[in-house]
């Protein structure tokens, strides 16, 4: 198990606390699972993501991940519409796993409120939610 | 928390802990599950199972009390021909209560002609202990719970017997006869056959040709102090094959798919009938009545419109959350029972819609499986094999089938010489 110190936590990223991060591109924000999440499911085996065009608000479940052993739900970190999925997750859902802040992201989306983004966890906040 | 002595090692190299039946236990390395249960098929997978516990049942009296709690048949249980169980054999069955519902699930080893060993799930000591003392009356038994005093270490895969040929001392005439479910040695110095069994150092240990994955292989039941050290030169010595240590997910998962109840999950406070495991029960050639009365048969006998378990097999690699919130739905969107376990085992496919795994012999030469879904359901109704059904957990659903077996071509009957090279 990694320790929390050897946790990959940039600082350019935003967090929940449901283990979600959120980067700021422009006008869209893009959302995947922290280095956090993907070491406590372990492998993760399929990951079922919404279709372009549906929008939902700030802590919607939006999909879930399964490793081997768990199914657990994935949430919306800031309200919006979903403008792109990451399609290579089909075929090679261990991407999360390998790469949980590039090749493993989950969708991108254009916020309601954009200032929504600007409530979430910054890193240190993360951390202190982390230890608990 | 109770640890493991293998505890420590764990810890240093990187594996995911969890609590598991009072003990802090690996759930997986940092090579994942995945690679964990392949491993268990292609080579050897090596379990630290230290967790579970062992209790002796000696004194002349001894088979008496066991024919009367648990559920095999000791003069009817071995192989085909239903022999009585003897010195060296084991088997499989379960401590009922007097309802007919599972205490737990053991494997009991005849060590010799008084002296048996039962071993159960992990802090199940004192209850199965407490259980025989309540019910030896006048019987002249010696019981030992030896929770904690013994460590185990199961080794599972084609290339076991391999490994565990570098390290025995005289390997040859101890995997010559060495059928599936026996055993030989034993780990404390003041029984007899313990000195037929020993590691190069010495050691003495009891090895049994058994396992929780359904794959060829051995459990090694030995004293603390030693199984660190056994652990490490399982991976030195047997390094060519590459025995990879492997938490209890792929446990989980491995024994899923070889169709093995987990205690306490898949079997447990309810009675113990129309269960894949029948053949824990004594019944008699007609499948009519049962050769024995033990405690909770009788109860058994009598229950009206018992529940259903059965093995599911997904058509993909989605589940569902095992538990009381997920709904089974037959063909008619009726909900008829419980998800007892669900996941995956990774290393199945199908192909023509038949279960194909990667050690199946017809494979396609590009096969390459992504997992199907598995487990056990338990339900209100008598279904057949291939009957649909959709398991529903709040937003989800996937559909699976009812199937007698899941996961094909499993190593763990294969015959010795079919293992080893040397016999």
């Amino acid at each position: 198990m990694k320790e929390i110190s050897e946790l990959n936590l940039p600082e350019d990223i935003r967090y929940t606390k449901t283990h979600e991060w959120a980067k700021k591109i422009g006008k869209t924000i893009k959302v995947g699972l922290t280095d956090y999440a993907q070491n406590q499911l372990g492998d993760i085996v399929f990951v079922e993501l919404p279709k372009i065009g549906e929008s939902f608000s700030k802590g919607d479940e939006f999909g879930n991940v399964e490793s081997v052993k768990a199914v657990s739900e994935i949430y919306m970190p800031v309200g919006g519409e979903v403008v792109a999925v990451n399609q290579e997750l089909e075929s090679t859902p261990e991407l999360v796993n390998q790469n949980p802040y590039s090749e493993g992201w989950l969708i991108e989306l254009k916020p309601t409120h954009p200032a929504e983004w600007d409530a979430l966890l910054d890193k240190a906040a993360y951390l202190v939610e982390l230890k608990g | 928390m109770k640890e493991t002595p293998l505890h420590s090692w764990h810890i240093h190299n990187g594996a995911h802990m969890a609590d598991f039946g009072g003990y802090h236990m690996p759930l997986w390395y940092p090579s994942g599950i995945k690679k964990e249960h392949l491993s268990v098929l292609h080579h050897a997978g090596i379990f630290d199972t230290s967790h579970m516990a062992v209790v002796l049942v000696d004194g002349q009296d001894s088979r008496d009390l066991l024919q009367e709690c648990f559920s095999r048949d000791l003069d009817r249980c071995i192989g085909q021909n239903k022999k009585p169980i003897s010195v060296n054999r084991c088997v499989y069955g379960v401590f009922l209560n007097e309802k007919g519902y599972v205490i737990d699930d053991a494997i009991i080893y005849q060590v010799s002609e008084q002296l048996f060993m039962i071993v159960i799930n992990a802090g199940m000591g004192p209850t199965i202990t407490a259980h025989l003392r309540d019910n030896m009356k006048k019987r002249n038994v010696m019981i030992t719970d030896l929770t904690d005093q013994i460590a185990k270490i199961d080794i599972q895969g084609p290339a076991s017997a391999d490994i565990l040929l570098k390290i025995m001392n005289e390997p040859k005439s101890l995997f010559a006869n060495f059928p599936y479910f026996s055993f030989k040695g034993f780990f404390d110095n003041k029984i007899e056959s313990s000195r037929e069994v020993t590691l190069k150092n010495g050691t003495p240990l009891l090895l049994s040709r058994s396992g929780y994955t359904g794959e060829f292989g051995f459990e090694i039941f030995i004293t603390p102090e030693h199984i660190e050290a056994l652990w490490i030169d399982i991976m030195e010595t047997g390094k060519k094959y590459q025995p990879l240590p492997c938490g209890l997910g792929a446990r989980d998962s491995l024994r899923t798919g070889a169709v093995l109840p987990l205690s306490h999950q898949d079997i447990g406070h309810w009675p113990f009938l129309n269960t894949p495991w029948s053949f824990a029960l004594p019944y008699d050639d007609q499948n009519r009545g049962l050769t024995k009365t033990f405690i909770g048969s009788k109860s058994l006998l009598k229950i009206k419109n018992p529940e259903w378990t059965y093995p599911f097999v997904g058509f993909n690699v989605r589940k569902v959350p095992a538990g009381k919130n997920t709904a089974v739905m037959d063909q008619n969107g009726q909900a008829i029972g419980s998800v007892l376990t669900c996941v995956t085992d990774m290393a199945i496919g199908r192909v023509d819609n038949r279960i194909v795994s990667i050690n199946s012999p017809d494979k396609p030469e590009d096969f390459n499986p992504t997992g199907l879904s598995c487990g056990f359901v338990k339900v209100s109704k008598n279904l057949k094999p291939g009957t649909e059904l959709t398991l529903k957990a709040n937003s989800r659903e996937i559909k699976v089938e009812i199937t007698e077996d899941i996961r094909p071509h499993r190593t763990a009957r294969k015959p010795m010489k079919e293992m080893l090279s040397i016999l």
